[in-house]
C-alpha cells in the first residue's frame, strides 16, 4: 500500500464525519411524518399485518369446545361445527362462526395474509416490469419507443373488468402442478391482475427516461463504456423509483379491491381458502339470519384499502423534489 | 383534422378485431369448455356416446378450428361451402367429419338447408348463422337456449340504461355544485368534508357497500318494522305489507315500482361517481381560480356571484366534460357489481350469468360492444379537447 493512498482515504473519512450530510431516506421519513393521516395509517397497517401474522399462529394452538365433535378442538381454517352455524361473538369465537360453523376471525386473519400477499406480489411484479418496458422505450426511441407506446395504448383503450372476469372465468379450473390448491390459484389471479396493470408505471418511467437520456451523466457513462442495458439500469431505473413508489402504494389500494371484486363475484379464490372478497360472498345466502357476517371481510378492505391510500398520498407529498424542509 | 379522424377510425377497427380475436382465441384455447360438464356422470347409462358429442359440437359449431369459428362468427356461415369449392376441399385427416368437404363446417341445420339462407323465412331464424357484420349475434347455447343473442340483449339493455343515465345525470348534478363550493371555501368545513368522502369512496369496496344498503334497508327496516325496501329485480310481483310499496300504495308494474326498485342500486352508484367527480371538479376550479382572467373580472367590479358563475365555473366545467366521457364505459362495467347485488336484470348481470353458464355467443357480444364503447368513448373525448381548448390540436 502506497503511502499516497492512505493519505486520501484519511482525507475522505475525515470529510465524511465533519460534515456528513443526511441520508435521503431519512429527509424523506421526516417529511412522512408530518403527513398525521399517512402516519397514522403507517401505524396502522403495521398492525394489522402484525395481527395477521402472529394471530393465526397464536390462535392454531389454542383450542376451542367444538360443539358437534363434543371435544376441544384446535382452531383451524377449515374445521367445521356444524352443530353451532352462524352462531353470534362468544368467548370462543370472538367474531362468530359461518355458515359452516368455522371460526370466523381465523379465516379472517388467514384470508389477510393471502388477499394482502397477492396485492404485494402483483403491485411487485407490474411495477418492475413497468419501469423496465418504460425505461426501454424511453431511453431508445424509434420504432421500439412506438410499437411500445401502442401496446400500451392498446392495453389501456381495453375494457378492464369484463376481460378480467373473462379470463379468471377460463383460468378457475387450472391447477398448476407442484403447488398446492390455494397457492395454484392465488398465482393465477396474481398474473391475471399483473397482466393488464404495468401501463402506469412504463408511462411514468417512460417520461423520466426521455428527460435522461439526453443529459450529460448519460453521455459521460456511454463515454466510459457502459452498455446500454447497464446505464438503464443503473441511471434510468433508479431515477423514475419515487414517482414509481407513489404510484406502487396507491395502488396497492386497488389491487386490493379488485382481486376483492373478482372473489366476491365467484371468479376469484374459491371455497374453503379464505380471502376477503369470498367471505363476503356468502352472505348474500344468509341476509335475514345472519347480516352480521357482511361486517368484518368488508371492514378489513376498506381499512387496508383506505390506509394504503393516505400513505400514498403522504409519499407523493414526501417524495416531491420541489417540496424542501 | 379529417387525416387524424380516418386514422383514428381505422386505429379503432383494429384494436376492435385484434381484441376480439385474442378473446376469441383465448375461450378455445383453455381446456374445458361448454362440454366439459357433459360427462361427469358416475351412471354408464347417462353418458353421451361419441356421436351424440359430435352431434352436439357441430351444432354450436366447437367442431371448427379456431380460425374458421372466429370467421364464421364475423362473417357468417353462409360462405364456408363456397369457399370450400373454391380452394378445393382439403380432406384434413378426418377432422371433417361426414362428407371431407368445407360445408362440414356448417352447423346441421345449416347443411340441410343446402348450405344458404336462400328462400329462407325472413320472418325466423335463418338457417345459417349470417355473423355479426350483418347483425346476427348467434343463439345463446345454455342460459336462454334457442333465443337469439339480439333478442336477449334487447330484453336487458333498456335496464341497463335506464340505470345509468339516472346515475350519471344525477352524480353530475350534486358532484358540480359540491365540487364549486368546496373549491369557492377552501379549507372549510365543508371541503374536509368532500375530500374525506372522496377517499372513502376510492377505498370502500362498491360491493360491501351495496351489501350494507340492503341489509340496512332491506332486511333490517323490515325487521324494526319502518317501511322498507325491495332488495332486488325490477317490479314487484305481490305487494307485501309493511314494504315502501305497501305505504305508498304502488301498483306492482307501473313506472312508481320502478322507481322504487332503482333508489338503492342508484344511490349506490351514484355516491362512487360522485365521489370522483366532486373531487375532480374542485381541482379543476382551484385551477381556474388562480388564473388571471378571474382576477380581471374581478377588478372590473363584478359580483363574486358572477365571477364564479360566468367566468370560473364554465372553464372549470371543460376537463370535467371529457373525464365524464371517459368514465362511460368505466360506468358501463362498474354495473357488472352493482346489478349482481341487487339482482337487476341489466347487461352486467347477464355477462356474469353468461360467464358461469359457459354461454360464449353472449359473453362475446358483451365484449365486442363494451370494447367499441370504449373505443368510441375515447374517440370522442379527444374530440372534446379540441373542441374545448383550441390549443390542442390533432394533425
Amino acid at each position: 500500500m502506497s503511502v499516497a493512498e492512505i493519505d486520501i482515504k484519511a482525507l475522505e473519512a475525515e470529510a465524511l464525519l465533519t460534515d456528513k450530510p443526511e441520508a435521503l431516506i431519512v429527509t424523506y421519513w421526516k417529511r412522512l411524518r408530518r403527513h398525521k393521516l399517512a402516519t397514522f395509517s403507517l401505524i396502522m397497517l403495521g398492525a394489522v399485518i402484525l395481527l395477521m401474522i402472529a394471530g393465526p399462529i397464536i390462535m392454531s394452538r389454542q383450542t376451542y369446545y367444538n360443539i358437534s365433535k363434543n371435544e376441544e378442538t384446535l382452531y383451524a381454517r377449515d374445521t367445521q361445527d356444524l352443530a353451532n352455524r352462524n352462531a353470534a361473538p362468544s368467548a370462543d369465537h370472538w367474531l362468530g362462526t359461518d355458515e359452516l360453523g368455522r371460526d370466523v376471525l381465523f379465516r379472517l386473519l388467514v384470508a389477510g395474509r393471502l388477499s394482502l400477499f397477492i396485492a404485494f406480489t402483483v403491485v411487485f411484479v407490474r411495477e418492475t416490469v413497468g419501469i423496465f418496458i418504460g425505461a426501454l422505450s424511453g431511453y431508445f426511441g424509434g420504432w421500439v419507443d412506438s410499437f411500445i407506446q401502442r401496446a400500451v395504448e392498446f392495453i389501456i383503450i381495453l375494457p378492464l373488468l369484463p376481460l378480467l372476469l373473462t379470463l379468471s372465468s377460463l383460468l378457475r379450473g387450472v391447477q398448476i402442478n407442484f403447488l398446492p390448491p390455494e397457492w395454484s390459484q392465488a398465482v393465477v389471479i396474481i398474473i391475471i391482475l399483473s397482466l393488464f396493470g404495468w401501463t402506469g408505471a412504463a408511462r411514468l418511467s417512460r417520461g423520466m427516461a426521455l428527460s435522461l437520456r439526453n443529459q450529460e451523466f448519460t453521455e459521460a457513462s456511454k463515454a466510459l463504456g457502459m452498455s446500454d442495458l447497464q446505464i438503464i439500469a443503473r441511471h434510468m431505473v433508479p431515477n423514475t423509483l419515487p414517482p414509481v413508489i407513489v404510484n406502487a402504494t396507491l395502488g396497492l389500494g386497488g389491487v386490493i379491491l379488485l382481486e376483492s371484486a373478482l372473489s366476491f363475484l365467484g371468479f376469484g379464490i374459491q371455497q374453503p381458502v379464505a380471502t376477503w372478497g369470498n367471505m363476503l360472498q356468502d352472505v348474500q345466502k344468509d341476509m335475514f339470519t345472519a347480516p352480521w357476517k357482511a361486517l368484518y371481510p368488508g371492514f378489513m378492505i376498506f381499512i387496508t384499502s383506505l390506509c394504503f391510500n393516505y400513505i400514498g398520498d403522504g409519499l407523493r407529498d414526501a417524495l416531491d423534489p420541489r417540496l424542501k424542509l | 383534422m379529417t387525416n387524424y379522424l380516418i386514422r383514428r377510425g381505422f386505429q379503432m377497427i383494429i384494436v376492435v378485431i385484434v381484441a376480439t380475436m385474442a378473446i376469441y382465441g383465448l375461450l378455445n384455447a383453455v381446456p374445458g369448455g361448454p362440454l366439459s360438464g357433459l360427462n361427469l356422470s358416475g351412471n354408464q347409462k347417462d353418458r353421451l356416446s361419441a356421436q351424440d358429442i359430435a352431434r352436439i359440437e357441430a351444432t354450436l359449431g366447437l367442431n371448427r378450428p379456431v380460425w374458421m369459428a372466429y370467421l364464421t362468427w364475423v362473417g357468417g356461415e353462409d360462405w364456408v361451402d363456397e369457399l370450400g369449392n373454391l380452394v378445393g376441399n382439403p380432406d384434413l385427416n378426418g377432422k371433417l367429419l361426414f362428407t371431407g368437404t368445407w360445408s362440414d363446417y356448417q352447423s346441421p341445420t345449416c347443411q340441410q338447408a343446402g348450405g344458404s339462407n336462400a328462400g329462407a323465412d325472413p320472418d325466423r331464424l335463418m338457417p345459417c348463422n349470417r355473423g355479426i357484420i350483418r347483425w346476427d349475434w348467434g343463439e345463446s347455447w345454455s342460459l336462454a337456449r334457442g333465443q337469439s343473442v339480439s333478442n336477449i340483449i334487447q330484453s336487458r339493455v333498456g335496464n341497463t340504461i335506464i340505470l345509468m343515465t339516472i346515475v350519471s345525470i344525477l352524480s353530475i348534478v350534486i358532484a358540480v355544485p359540491i365540487g364549486i363550493i368546496s373549491a369557492v371555501r377552501q379549507y372549510s368545513a365543508l371541503d374536509y368534508a368532500v375530500t374525506t368522502f372522496s377517499f372513502f369512496g376510492i377505498a370502500m369496496p362498491v360491493f360491501w357497500f351495496g351489501l350494507l344498503l340492503i341489509i340496512l334497508f332491506g332486511v333490517k327496516f323490515q325487521q324494526w318494522g319502518f317501511p322498507y325496501f325491495p332488495t332486488g329485480d325490477v317490479f314487484t310481483t305481490r305487494v307485501t305489507p309493511g314494504s315502501i310499496q305497501d305505504i305508498l300504495s304502488v301498483t306492482p308494474g307501473t313506472v312508481t315500482d320502478r322507481i322504487v326498485h332503482l333508489i338503492l342500486p342508484v344511490t349506490m352508484l351514484s355516491l362512487f361517481s360522485l365521489a370522483g367527480w366532486s373531487r375532480f371538479m374542485r381541482s379543476s376550479m382551484l385551477e381556474v381560480l388562480r388564473q388571471d382572467y378571474v382576477r380581471t373580472a374581478r377588478a372590473k367590479g363584478l359580483t363574486e356571484r358572477i365571477v364564479i358563475m360566468k367566468h370560473a365555473t364554465r372553464n372549470a366545467l371543460i376537463p370535467l366534460i371529457t373525464i365524464v366521457v371517459f368514465q362511460i364505459p368505466d360506468i358501463f362495467g362498474g354495473a357488472i357489481v352493482t346489478e349482481t347485488i341487487f339482482n337487476y336484470p341489466g347487461m352486467g348481470r347477464l355477462f356474469i350469468d353468461a360467464l358461469n353458464r359457459d354461454d360464449w355467443p353472449i359473453v362475446m357480444a358483451y365484449l365486442f360492444i363494451s370494447a367499441i364503447l370504449v373505443v368510441i368513448a375515447t374517440l370522442v373525448g379527444d374530440i372534446l379537447y379540441t373542441i374545448v381548448d383550441p390549443r390542442i390540436r390533432f394533425d
